[in-house]
């Protein structure tokens, strides 16, 4: 095993074929979203892939009766190095939880494992110093609180209702803002929305909600629109990850979350919620929209209503600084991208 | 010697050793090590660490090792490449 090479893909030429080749033999697809590949090479024998999206590796299989040979580390190695190169210094992989080994003796630790799939985190990731950090820099106090996970894209009258009614219900509220860039609102906006429109809510803080509640790290299949059984190992994966590591580190003890009547992945997404988080001693309240008119108010209703330039509807669905956010010179190229755009968010 | 970017050495292959460095934000230096030989070994491999940070005059500074049963000379090298790069 001397003369191992690894190369790197050109994902342009049939060199991707290949590698698609070799990854059938292992069931494994080539995910659309993959921006770089390696392969390890025996003359012109393919002996073992890894690719990376974003900060998850991905595609990884070495071939059967050589597992064991340190190709596997080669691979990761000139992933990782790569990875460090363009300034990212964490990395994730999903796995089946029988894979579980052999990334533990790359030392990868585990995150979090439910029955389909195993979340690990490697680099300079670790979820327990994360989760820490991000109290410390809340300046949140220790008491008993309810938290809500929200994307907000964007804040609307329906977001207020739930937010005010866990206010009214509870001492302590703090809301999670989506991180993931993924949304037509880009997060910065959505954060300063949901902030301007519960600044008179005095125990109501905002937070940003970081690389593990509902990121593509977490939860994949919440922005590649994913159904059946990966959606519901991602929804599982991301529930357990808060009740195991957010919220003893934040001391939450009820979570809000609203009735979701359109979203197939969001009302999946609850289901997951409900089932696992009262086992981890956590409350779910579930509140039944707001309606107004008889339709329930939900963000996807208001990208229809910019699309179709409905501004008197959406004056009187969303709070006043989202709408004065709305017309400003600012929200125009957004604006522009919701009415060109056929995604989901 | 100042930390000034976040920097790495090594490999994640058996024998060595993958040192991940950046500067810290507090003072002091932290030492995060996960070896396949924790149990035997941990103390002496973050042993091996600190001095090597300590002969460079290394004050502030946030490791991350990833070791695969390097010997100490090999951490050694690991170590001092990356401090070296991180300048």
């Amino acid at each position: 095993m001397q003369d191992i090479r690894i190369e790197k893909i050109d994902l342009n030429t049939n060199q991707r074929l290949e590698v698609e080749g070799f990854l059938s033999t292992f069931n494994l697809f080539f995910d659309k979203d993959i921006e770089y590949t390696v392969v390890a090479k025996v003359k012109d024998e393919i002996l073992g892939t890894c690719s990376y999206a974003g900060k998850v590796l991905k595609c990884f299989a070495v071939k059967e009766g050589l597992q064991g040979e340190g190709i596997a580390s080669k691979l990761v190695t000139h992933i990782i190095n790569q990875l460090f190169d363009r300034g990212i210094y964490e990395s994730f992989v999903f796995t089946e939880p029988k894979n579980l080994p052999i990334f533990k003796g790359l030392n990868y630790h585990e995150v979090h494992t439910v029955e389909e799939v195993s979340l690990l985190e490697g680099g300079m990731a670790n979820v327990k110093k994360y989760t820490e950090r991000m109290l410390m820099n809340s300046e949140l106090s220790a008491e008993k609180k309810a938290a809500l996970v929200m994307n907000c894209n964007p804040f609307t009258l329906g977001h207020r209702y739930l937010i005010e009614k866990a206010a009214e219900e509870n001492e302590e509220v703090v809301v999670f803002i989506v991180e993931e860039n993924r949304s037509l609102f880009p997060f910065e906006m959505r954060l300063e929305l949901v902030r301007k429109g519960t600044a008179d809510l005095e125990n109501v803080h905002v937070l940003a909600g970081g690389s593990y509640i509902i990121s593509s790290t977490t939860f994949p299949s919440y922005f590649l629109r994913l159904e059946g059984e990966r959606l519901e190992a991602y929804t599982k994966l991301d529930a357990g990850i808060f009740g195991k590591y957010i919220a003893p580190v934040f001391n939450i003890e009820k979570r809000y979350i609203g009735t979701e009547p359109y979203c197939r992945v969001t009302s999946q997404y609850n289901e997951a919620l409900l089932q696992i988080l009262p086992k981890q001693g956590i409350e779910i309240v579930e509140v039944d929209r707001l309606h107004v008119q008889d339709k329930a108010i939900s963000a996807s209703e208001i990208r229809r209503l910019i699309k179709i330039g409905d501004w008197h509807s959406i004056q009187s669905l969303v709070h006043s600084a989202t709408y004065g956010f709305l017309r400003s010179d600012e929200a125009k190229p957004i604006i522009e991208r919701i009415k060109r755009s056929d995604s989901p968010h | 010697m100042k930390i000034k970017a976040p920097a790495k050495a090594g490999t994640m292959e058996s024998n060595d050793i993958y040192i991940m460095i950046q500067p810290n934000d507090e003072d002091g230096i932290i030492i995060e090590l996960e070896s396949i030989v924790m149990k035997q070994f941990g103390k002496q491999i973050k042993q091996v660490i600190l001095e090597t940070l300590e002969s460079m005059e290394i004050k502030n500074i946030h490791v991350v090792a990833k070791d695969r049963g390097a010997l100490d000379y090999t951490i050694r090298a690991r170590v001092e490449t990356a401090v070296k790069r991180a300048m």
